[in-house]
């Protein structure tokens, strides 16, 4: 899969899980506030709204009735009711309680009969204000009227009195009959009073002018109040018939209804909500158990991570070991082959003496064959062929006159011939004792193991010269000597010489390639500072580029055909392994090379 | 603190409020109310009322403003007869005070409107009054930057014709006039009053008066029939469409003649009096009550008496008696 479809992928299911987190949010949000939204609240205070209007009804209701029985003059309260009624509607109305949507045309239509009753009662009570008001008036004037005429009365003579008796009679009995119809209103009193009117219009006429104004103000009040009173009642009566209060009912049954359907509506949210909030704990829980799981397996990881990092340091220690052992034992064949190369350079020294030994050997036995020896016994016979005449024949014969002369030139060839073979012979002596002085050398330094022991580094640079003695002269290789005076130091004679014998034979390798002129190999020895020695080994051959300066000393490095890289290796090694240290110099491709060994300085005598 | 010192701390308190307070009376328990405080109301909201109220941009031809027919100074009512509408000509009723209008139950003669607000509604477009029309009052008014500033810091949505409304209304709920002797008289300084006034207020009840003049504003608070006792318009004559009061409105025979009680306050200074501006006098005014509405026939003293009783029902505004 390629990179960017990855990415791509993984930005869409970070978006993904950003919705669905968006998603469930907003649900639990939603739920939240619809299951907590606080209807009752609102209901109840609806319907203390409805009940206090039932109360200012209720309350209207009861000052109509004062108004009636004239408790009181004042119309204040049957207007103040209204208002606040009015007030409290309007505050209803600005609620927005109703819920239920199949309800609400029964609602409204339960508000508008409210209004239309609220109306139609509002509109009685103001005609009941103005009928009553002047009901009550009239009322109130009968018995200041009656006492009026009954003031005109005493006015006239007891004739007088005695002939309108009737008239006066009449008159209160109207004014009772009309009092009484206040209390009982009914169509018989209507009409008694209605007849008790006439009477009084016919009275009127035969009544004194004095009377006229009285009785025509008595008779106006109480056609007032025949009219009047019956209208009031029946004000009242539809007053009471409009029914303010059972629309008010209404509404609260209808808000009832509504706050239950809602209520119901509540519960089902509440129950959304505790399904939601549950699903969303299990959820959670899930996601912590998979959050707990992952941390387990991730535990598990990191203990099987420590586990195979443990066996792999195991591995790794064992390796080392391995290695450590593969190395000595590399050590080991380097050193066999330090050996092999100190042993071929011997057999090749050895082969070139034995060689010499062998030249020696041919000339004597040739001398011998050869040997003027025999030209005296050829002498001798002569002279055994002559023995009574001995010196008649010497002095007379021919061939014995000439014999002493020949004789005397034979003993001078035999002494020469003595001699050469002399010096022949010296010289194969001296041929094997440089066989036994290479053989002898040989023998003391192979098998050596790290013994410290007294050591000339002069004779010890000798030795290794002497063991590449062939393959310098035969490369004509050129060894200048820059020992300075140094005591007798303690070392490791064996592993010197091997660092020697590699580090001259790689100096004359490394000059093999030099035509141009002449090959010198300088070998220097010098006490350094802090009692360490320096010895060095200084050739004019192909030097050392810089890019192999650092990995000269690495094991399997070289620059010959048939070389095993472990020489100058085991070198460095066998140097540290004496506390010491091998080091290499070189200006560059063709300038040569110095390879420096810094050993410590140990005098012999002392106790390492 | 212990049982004593509690009750000697209660007398002490008992002794210097006794000391530190003024006597005061028991207001009176009458059919006739005192006039209530001027109730504290939003000062932006009555100065914007206040500035409307004399803005003659309220009518089309920018002639007339509310003042322009309630003269404040003197009674809240116009002194002419008939006011005159935008165009000169004069209005069919008499125009009510606008004093202490906020305490009637109802406003207008025939009580059309339950509302100061709707009252002023009715007023701008009425076409015998202010002749405008809401939306020009609203373009009128919004082209001043005083006005818009003004509306703007007071109501939340500017200016409008329910703002203008209830600007004027509020203001209106201002102007009552309190201090009238009378009022002093119901809350209990019964010194205040003369023993003829006093009298006077006994007849006023006796003749059944407070039948329809009670309550806090001594009327205003009922519809009656102009004519209960006789019928007034015949003894007039020229009977006229405006004589048929909330007939004309409900078209139900019942409310034929029937207007608004209006209140007695400051009746004094309202001349001339009626929906019809009939009675130039209070004497006038009072003989038609008694004789069409009381069907009584009181004596001169007792007129007087009333008329005396019916000065004493002057408040103030402003601080200065009308």
């Amino acid at each position: 899969m390629s990179r960017s479809s990855r990415m791509s992928r993984r930005r869409i299911s970070q978006l993904l899980l950003g919705v669905i987190t968006l998603l469930l949010v907003s649900t639990l949000v939603f739920l939240y506030l619809k299951s907590s939204r606080d209807q009752t609240a609102s209901y109840t205070q609806s319907r203390d709204l409805i009940r206090q209007l039932q109360q200012l009804n209720a309350q209207w209701d009861s000052e109509v009735l004062k108004a009636r029985i004239a408790i009181t003059h004042n119309y204040d309260p049957l207007v103040t009711p209204l208002a606040e009624m009015t007030r409290l509607w309007a505050d209803l109305q600005s609620r927005d309680t109703y819920h239920n949507p199949v309800d609400l045309p029964r609602w409204r239509t339960s508000q508008e009969t409210y209004q239309a009753a609220i109306q139609e009662k509002a509109r009685l009570v103001d005609q009941f204000k103005s009928h009553n008001a002047v009901l009550r008036n009239s009322l109130a004037f009968l018995p200041t009227a009656e006492d009026d005429i009954q003031a005109q009365f005493n006015e006239i003579d007891d004739e007088g009195r005695l002939r309108l008796q009737g008239v006066a009679t009449d008159t209160y009995d109207l004014l009772l009959s009309s009092l009484e119809f206040a209390q009982v209103t009914s169509d018989e009193r209507a009409a008694d009073i209605l007849v008790g009117l006439g009477k009084l219009a016919i009275n009127k006429e035969s009544l004194p002018s004095d009377f006229q104004a009285p009785v025509e103000l008595l008779s106006n009040h109480i056609s007032l109040i025949l009219r009047e009173q019956p209208l009031v009642n029946s004000l009242l009566e539809r007053i009471a018939a409009v029914p303010v209060a059972e629309r008010l009912d209404e509404l609260t049954t209808h808000l009832n209804q509504d706050q239950q359907t809602a209520d119901l509506v509540d519960h089902q949210y509440h129950r959304y909500l505790l399904v939601f909030s549950t699903l969303l704990v299990v959820l959670l829980l899930y996601l912590a158990v998979r959050l707990l799981r992952s941390f387990a397996e991730i535990n598990r990881v990191n203990r099987a991570l420590q586990a195979a990092n443990e066996t792999l340091e195991q591995r790794v220690e064992r390796r080392t070991q391995q290695l450590k052992d593969a190395q000595s034992e590399l050590m080991d064949s380097a050193r066999q082959a330090g050996m092999a190369e100190i042993a071929t350079n011997v057999l090749h020294n050895v082969g070139n003496v034995l060689n010499s030994v062998n030249i020696s050997a041919d000339l004597v036995a040739r001398t011998l064959r050869n040997s003027k020896a025999q030209g005296l016994g050829k002498a001798m016979q002569l002279l055994n062929e002559h023995p009574g005449d001995l010196g008649t024949f010497l002095t007379e014969d021919a061939k014995g006159k000439l014999l002493p002369g020949y004789l005397n030139q034979l003993v001078g060839a035999i002494a020469l011939e003595q001699q050469g073979m002399a010096d022949e012979l010296t010289q194969l002596s001296k041929s094997v004792d440089h066989i036994k002085d290479i053989v002898s050398t040989q023998q003391s330094y192979a098998g050596a193991s790290s013994l410290l022991e007294p050591v000339d580094i002069g004779a010890l640079m000798d030795d290794a010269l002497r063991m590449n003695a062939g393959a310098l002269s035969r490369h004509h290789v050129t060894v200048v000597k820059e020992y300075a005076q140094v005591p007798q130091i303690l070392g490791d004679k064996h592993r010197l010489l091997l660092i020697m014998v590699n580090l001259i034979s790689n100096a004359k390798y490394a000059m093999t390639g030099l035509s141009d002129r002449p090959r010198q190999m300088t070998l220097t020895v010098l006490p350094g500072a802090d009692d360490t020695l320096k010895i060095s080994v200084k050739d004019d051959g192909e030097g050392i580029p810089p890019e192999n300066m650092i990995r000269i000393f690495s094991h399997g490095f070289t620059t010959r055909k048939e070389g095993h890289g472990f020489g100058l290796h085991s070198c460095a090694l066998a140097a540290v392994e004496m506390n010491g240290q091998l080091s290499a110099h070189s200006d560059g491709p063709g300038r040569g090379a110095v390879f420096t060994l810094t050993i410590p300085l140990t005098h012999a005598g002392t106790t390492p | 603190m212990s049982d004593v010192s509690i009750y000697r701390l209660g007398f002490v308190l008992l002794l210097s409020s006794g000391l530190a307070m003024p006597l005061i009376a028991a207001p009176l328990d009458e059919a006739l109310k005192p006039l209530p405080a001027i109730a504290v109301l939003d000062p932006a909201k009555v100065e914007l009322g206040r500035q409307l109220f004399n803005e003659p941009r309220l009518s089309v031809n920018n002639t007339l403003s509310c003042a322009s027919c309630h003269h404040l100074e003197t009674s809240g009512a116009d002194d002419k007869a008939f006011s005159l509408g935008f165009d000169g000509k004069p209005v069919p009723l008499n125009t009510p005070t606008v004093f202490n209008a906020s305490l009637n139950f109802k406003q207008f003669w025939d009580g059309r409107v339950d509302t100061l607000q709707a009252q002023v509604e009715h007023v701008v477009i009425s076409p015998l009054e202010m002749g405008s029309d809401w939306k020009t009052v609203v373009q009128n008014l919004s082209a001043l930057p005083a006005y818009r500033n003004a509306f703007k810091q007071t109501y939340t949505d500017g200016v409008t014709a329910a703002n203008v409304q209830d600007a004027l209304a509020t203001y209106e709920r201002t102007l009552l006039t309190p201090n009238s002797r009378f009022d002093q008289y119901l809350l209990g300084n019964t010194e205040i009053l003369t023993i003829q006034e006093k009298y006077g207020y006994q007849r006023f009840k006796d003749y059944g008066c407070i039948a329809c003049h009670q309550g806090v504003n001594i009327g205003g608070n009922m519809f009656q029939k102009f004519g209960v006792m006789g019928d007034y318009f015949k003894a007039r004559g020229n009977p006229l469409e405006s004589d048929l009061g909330r007939y004309l409105l409900t078209q139900d025979e019942e409310d034929r003649h029937v207007f608004k009680v209006p209140s007695l306050r400051n009746v004094a200074v309202t001349a001339p009096y009626f929906h019809d501006a009939s009675a130039k006098t209070l004497e006038e005014a009072v003989d038609v009550m008694f004789k069409y509405q009381l069907g009584r026939t009181p004596s001169q003293e007792d007129k007087d008496l009333i008329i005396q009783f019916l000065k004493t029902l002057t408040g103030e505004w402003a601080g200065k008696p009308l």
